[in-house]
């Protein structure tokens, strides 16, 4: 039992290496990027560490922040688990904002109980919406990472469409109707701020996604097709189906996301709505080695460094867009395994298990 | 006809200002992924050299000093692109998302340390409108292809250079078998490394000309993320021409056809939203259609280790 | 073999010496696969380099050839000592190689291949029409026929290895390596490639052979040398040795290590087929309308080249890959139409010819990989949930039975030896109590105590009655466990023999001659 403990630590530790190399040179080049606009990297951190958890306040801005970057963290982790890139989370994330703004407003004099079944609902567009490509994939062998590419901008044009004309409300905003409060995911208080339980139900989102990797028949399958699908086909099953599911599932975690943010942030589907929400996934997804535990741990340092950057834009006068790169030199070095072999000597590599390595190609 | 479509003499021009910019990328595109290099930060290297041909203008007043600038830009973002895919062999999907993402945040954070706000930057002197003496005095034709900035006819040039290098010298030989068996051009010699970042970095300067186009060609300022989406149209139509210059070349003008119509066509008749859609439809059935893998290069995406 | 030989070479020992390799070493982690090897070559020579698999031939000629460093020794190149860091300082020192992979692309043309990395110019352009000129001149001149505008991609096998050969004659090459050339050829293009080497030595070439066939090399090669674990073990002279010597000298021990068998008890049919065809993943027709019948009690043995269909046979029968047409039966049921998973329920066990990418999934632990085809049963499942536990529990049973190192069930599949590994795969298959077990290459690139680990759980099957399809290219294995021998040609079986079959039946078999219609 023991040596299971001594695995499972070593594994989380050799797991941790790419992430906290990728973290540790992003916010060292981030301090020279600090320096250059005259200030205090020591400052300008500390207040960003301050504006990420120094008050309640803070804390339920990086939740917020973290929220629906846990969802499309998790349509990635996902459909990576069988073994495809899923950079559709953006066009996902919109389908399912349009799906809530929609059916909110719609569903609003059931009260709160219209909030469980529009999140079902987003859980169905999001689902159908991710299977295209899964099918395009089984079917006719066209590549995701291009087909979920062409389908964000299908998807976001397809949704601000529905957001300006069908659905348009009068307004200076663009956009749809406002939902009505009591139709609302509701805030948690507690001094959080904004902050609603829909980071709650973005942490049952990663334990879902958890079972069903880890717990069910279906997850066994996906994960068997994505590390090895000769031997999955060896073993019967079925290399297409299990392709178009974890698109699938992927894509109804990401449509969640879109509705909590609708549900729960804004009450409406505005033009322009959020950006990068998705691609941003891709960056947790990664940093947490594609598992939900770590999508959270990941979504909340993103969340976190999202909120900081307000309190460091105040205290200094860093830009607080210098997160945004701070996020991108992440997620640029996360996946650089032969860095990391030129740091640590090939044994961490090897004990980093760098799974990472496989391309378009695949 | 003319309801949708506007005069047949603005609608051509118009698709030729939308098709630049994508002819630009998508060349660049090809260099990038002939040599196995899948480059999906075409988006943001357009995005950053817009950016930074804005500056070169804004502190110089030079148009030529701001095409450098819009150069520089482009070949070091994808020099970055490079070294993570060829030297530390970092995944090539990933490294083209984090490319776009740190151009988006870069110019949003270079926006604000320069021009002291985000939003759009001052105006700058943009590239104006070169008549081609007697070509631009062709009727509805002229006017709409010879009366174009200089960047539009650097575009007709390149189209068939690219081709001819790509296909008619020995670069382009290596190139095009750098990306279809990189373990072959290893043990004829050639460094396969050397040959991507060759690759990466044409594709870089070639997205620079597309995105300062963007900024200073059609219009004369920076807006943020005005890229909007183009990088991957580009990408797109890299896909659709079937990684062909001239292919790619044909579909860049179908896909500024279609941008040109969203700007012309009055919105009750189809709706913006679905216009914009065409490229991004088009190419998955497209996709479908070849299946997808037996067009493109055949190493593509996998980055080459020597044992 | 009564006739004279016709050697390679016009020269021997006594030419002067081109190549010369002394005190080669290199390490791999814990592994030697070289150890102070030293050969040479002489001008006008064809050396043969023969070793089993694994033995370091391969090594030695990447280093040969600048893709591996070596750890120690040095490379003596006409006289002079050559620092070959890579393989364009190969090339310049006169050093072709063909390997065994082409390293063509399929894309590009003949010619384009040809000249790749020393392409012909006019000004900055790549000059195509010398360059096909070239390919067609030096094509005529060795007899190596080839459409130099044809893509690669439409090329017959034999046709690309011809490219490669060209590839290097055009780079000028003084001394061609060529690892295990035949391998891949039908005996008629192995009978043209030998022309083609011996022409080339005619020319001045020298030529170092690799391969682990031992007739081909007495055919053609001036001097053998044997490699075994990495150290050589000694050079002869062509002429004065026979297939049973150099046998000896590859493995070190007397081949025929025969098994204890018993007497079969055959029983009822249990495996058949009937009229199978079966297309490849590229579309070929690999089984071409085979017919067989596996009884309980009894091991049926197919022996053949590689490449001759056994795989997509192997898979057709398991139900991985679908046929065509014609009919495969499981206890006298129809199931043909029946997918791999319900052939296995019927009581199919299956162990891949490649444990690396379809007996195992690498990267799960060796309890998932144990329940790989049963996680979706009970005790491992319910209700669409899995239990970790009780796969856990099970593969922990199960790795000790079968004496897999080490017997943890957490342990990463991919973490094991190759002989552990398959150990593995062989306590998920057999635990079942199956029926029927078709066993594929079941002990490729596994060490001599697994071999004998394997054979002695493939005849403990067969005294149950099981019925046992062992498809092997080892034909000694084939040998010692069958009962009966189909060997199998061009996706045909050609001829069925008993297990007491000379070598020499086996081999016009296995080489598609069947009853003296073709004389040898």
């Amino acid at each position: 039992m023991s040596a299971r403990l001594r695995r499972a630590l070593v594994d989380a530790g050799g797991a941790l290496v790419f992430p906290l190399i990728a973290i540790a040179i992003s916010f060292v080049l981030g301090a020279f990027i600090v320096l250059a606009t005259g200030n205090n990297p020591l400052t300008a951190y500390s207040a960003l560490v301050r504006g990420a958890v120094g008050s309640p306040t803070a804390i339920g801005r990086t939740l917020l922040g973290a929220t629906p970057l846990i969802f499309t963290g998790l349509a990635v982790a996902v459909a990576f688990r069988a073994g495809l890139f899923n950079i559709g989370g953006e066009g996902q994330l919109y389908i399912g904002a349009i799906t809530a703004a929609w059916l909110g407003v719609t569903l609003a004099s059931l009260g709160a109980l219209s909030i469980p079944l529009v999140l079902l609902a987003c859980v169905v567009t999001g689902f159908l919406w991710g299977a295209i490509p899964g099918v395009l994939k089984a079917r006719f062998g066209a590549h995701e990472v291009i087909t979920t590419i062409m389908l964000n901008y299908i998807g976001i044009n397809l949704a601000t469409y529905l957001a300006l004309k069908p659905l348009r409300t009068e307004g200076l905003v663009p956009g749809t109707d406002a939902i009505d409060f009591a139709a609302r995911i509701p805030f948690i208080g507690l001094g959080l701020g904004r902050a609603n339980y829909g980071f709650l139900l973005a942490l049952l989102a990663a334990v879902v996604a958890y079972l069903l990797l880890w717990r069910t028949r279906r997850g066994f399958q996906i994960r068997a097709v994505g590390l090895s699908p000769g031997a999955a086909n060896y073993a019967g099953m079925g290399i297409g189906i299990n392709t178009v599911l974890a698109l699938a599932i992927g894509g109804a975690f990401a449509a969640v996301g879109g509705g909590v943010e609708v549900l729960g942030v804004y009450g409406k589907m505005t033009v322009p709505f959020v950006t990068n929400l998705g691609f941003n996934g891709i960056g947790v997804a990664l940093l947490g080695r594609n598992h939900p535990a770590g999508v959270v741990l990941g979504a909340l340092l993103f969340g976190g460094l999202a909120s900081g950057a307000q309190e460091m834009q105040f205290s200094t006068d860093v830009p607080l867009q210098l997160t945004n790169v701070l996020l991108a030199v992440i997620l640029l070095l996360v996946t650089a395994t032969k860095l990391v072999e030129l740091l640590l000597g090939k044994r961490a590599r090897a004990l980093a298990g760098a799974r990472l390595e496989k391309g378009l190609g695949q | 006809m003319d309801e949708i479509f506007g005069a047949p003499g603005q609608l051509l021009a118009s698709t030729i200002r939308n098709a630049t910019p994508l002819v630009f990328a998508a060349l660049g595109g090809m260099f990038s992924e002939r040599s196995g290099v899948v480059n999906i930060g075409l988006e943001g290297l357009m995005l950053i050299s817009a950016f930074a041909g804005v500056v070169g203008a804004f502190l110089s007043g030079s148009a030529v000093v701001a095409l450098g600038f819009a150069l520089a830009a482009g070949l070091i973002f994808a020099l970055i692109h490079a070294l993570m895919c060829v030297t530390f062999e970092a995944d090539q999907i990933i490294s083209g998302t984090a490319i776009n993402l740190l151009a988006l945040g870069g110019t949003g954070f270079l926006m604000v340390s320069i021009f002291g706000s985000g939003g759009t930057s001052p105006r700058v002197e943009g590239f104006g409108e070169v008549p081609i003496p007697l070509l631009s005095g062709i009727p509805v034709v002229g006017p709409a292809l010879f009366s174009q900035s200089v960047l539009v006819y650097l575009m007709y040039v390149m189209v068939p250079v690219t081709f001819f290098v790509l296909f008619r010298t020995p670069f382009g030989l290596r190139l095009r078998a750098t990306g279809e068996s990189p373990e072959a051009v290893d043990t004829a010699g050639v460094s396969v490394g050397r040959m991507r970042y060759y690759g990466v970095a044409l594709s870089g300067l070639l997205a620079s000309l597309g995105g300062i186009y963007l900024s200073m060609g059609i219009l004369s300022a920076f807006t943020e993320g005005m890229t909007n989406g183009r990088g991957f149209i580009a990408l797109a139509a890299l896909i659709f021409g079937r990684w062909n210059p001239i292919g790619a070349t044909g579909a860049a003008l179908l896909f500024g056809f279609a941008l040109a119509v969203t700007f012309s066509a009055p919105q009750e008749v189809i709706p913006n939203e679905f216009l914009q859609m065409i490229p991004y439809v088009l190419t998955i059935v497209a996709l479908a259609v070849f299946g997808g893998r037996a067009i493109a290069p055949a190493a593509i995406g996998k980055p080459y280790r020597k044992e | 073999m009564t006739e004279e030989r016709t050697r390679g070479g016009t020269a021997g020992v006594g030419a002067p010496v081109v190549l010369e390799m002394r005190g080669v070493t290199k390490t791999f982690g814990p592994v030697r696969a070289n150890d102070g090897v030293s050969i040479t070559l002489g001008r006008g020579e064809i050396l043969g380099l023969l070793g089993e698999n694994g033995a370091g031939k391969s090594t030695l000629m990447k280093i040969l050839y600048g893709l591996y460093s070596p750890d120690e020794g040095e490379v003596i190149v006409d006289g002079e000592r050559a620092e070959i860091k890579d393989p364009k300082d190969a090339v310049s020192r006169g050093i072709g190689m063909v390997h065994q992979h082409f390293t063509l692309i399929p894309a590009l043309t003949v010619a384009e291949n040809i000249v790749l990395g020393a392409e012909p110019r006019k000004g900055a352009t790549l000059d195509l029409a010398r360059a096909i000129r070239d390919t067609e001149e030096l094509s005529e001149r060795y007899g190596l026929r080839v459409n130099p505008r044809t893509r690669v991609a439409d090329l017959s096998v034999g046709e690309q290895q011809r490219v490669e050969i060209l590839k290097t004659l055009y780079r000028k090459a003084r001394i061609l390596v060529l690892d295990e050339p035949t391998a891949v050829l039908t005996p008629q293009e192995t009978e043209d490639l030998f022309s083609v080497l011996k022409e080339l030595v005619a020319d001045g070439l020298s030529i170092i052979l690799i391969t682990h066939k031992l007739g081909e090399l007495l055919g053609i090669s001036d001097r053998i040398t044997i490699i075994r674990d990495g150290k050589v073990v000694e050079t002869v002279e062509a002429a004065g040795t026979d297939e049973g010597a150099l046998a000896r000298l590859m493995v070190g021990r007397e081949v025929l290590l025969r098994v204890e068998k018993t007497e079969a008890k055959v029983g009822e049919a249990r495996l058949s087929a009937e009229g199978l065809v079966v297309r490849s993943g590229a579309g070929a027709k690999a089984v071409d309308e085979i017919g067989l019948e596996v009884r309980g009690g009894e091991i049926l043995g197919v022996a053949g080249v590689d490449g001759n269909g056994q795989t997509e046979l192997a898979e057709a029968l398991a139900g991985t890959r679908p046929a065509e047409s014609g009919v495969v039966r499981l206890d006298g049921e129809d199931v043909t139409r029946v997918g791999a998973n319900g052939r296995q329920e019927r009581g199919l066990a299956y162990v891949p010819e490649d444990r690396g990418t379809k007996g195992l999934v690498q990267d799960f632990s060796l309890s998932e990989n144990n329940a790989l085809k049963t996680y979706d049963e009970a005790p491992f499942s319910k209700w669409g949930w899995i239990f970790p536990k009780a796969m856990r529990r099970r593969a922990a049973e199960a790795l000790r039975a079968y004496d897999v190192r080490p017997p943890d069930p957490d342990a990463r599949a991919g973490s094991l030896s190759g002989g552990n590994q398959q150990k593995a795969v062989l306590a998920r298959e057999l635990s079942g109590d199956p029926g029927v077990i078709i066993a594929a290459q079941p002990t490729r690139g596994v060490d001599v105590g697994a071999i004998e680990f394997i054979h002695r759980q493939l005849l403990e099957q067969r005294s149950q009655g099981k019925a046992i399809l062992l498809i092997s290219l080892e034909l000694e294995e084939v040998r010692s466990l069958s009962d009966r021998i189909a060997v199998i040609y061009d996706g045909r079986i050609v001829g069925e023999v008993g297990p007491d079959a000379t070598d020499e039946e086996l081999g016009l078999l296995m080489a598609g001659r069947t009853g003296g219609e073709k004389g040898a």
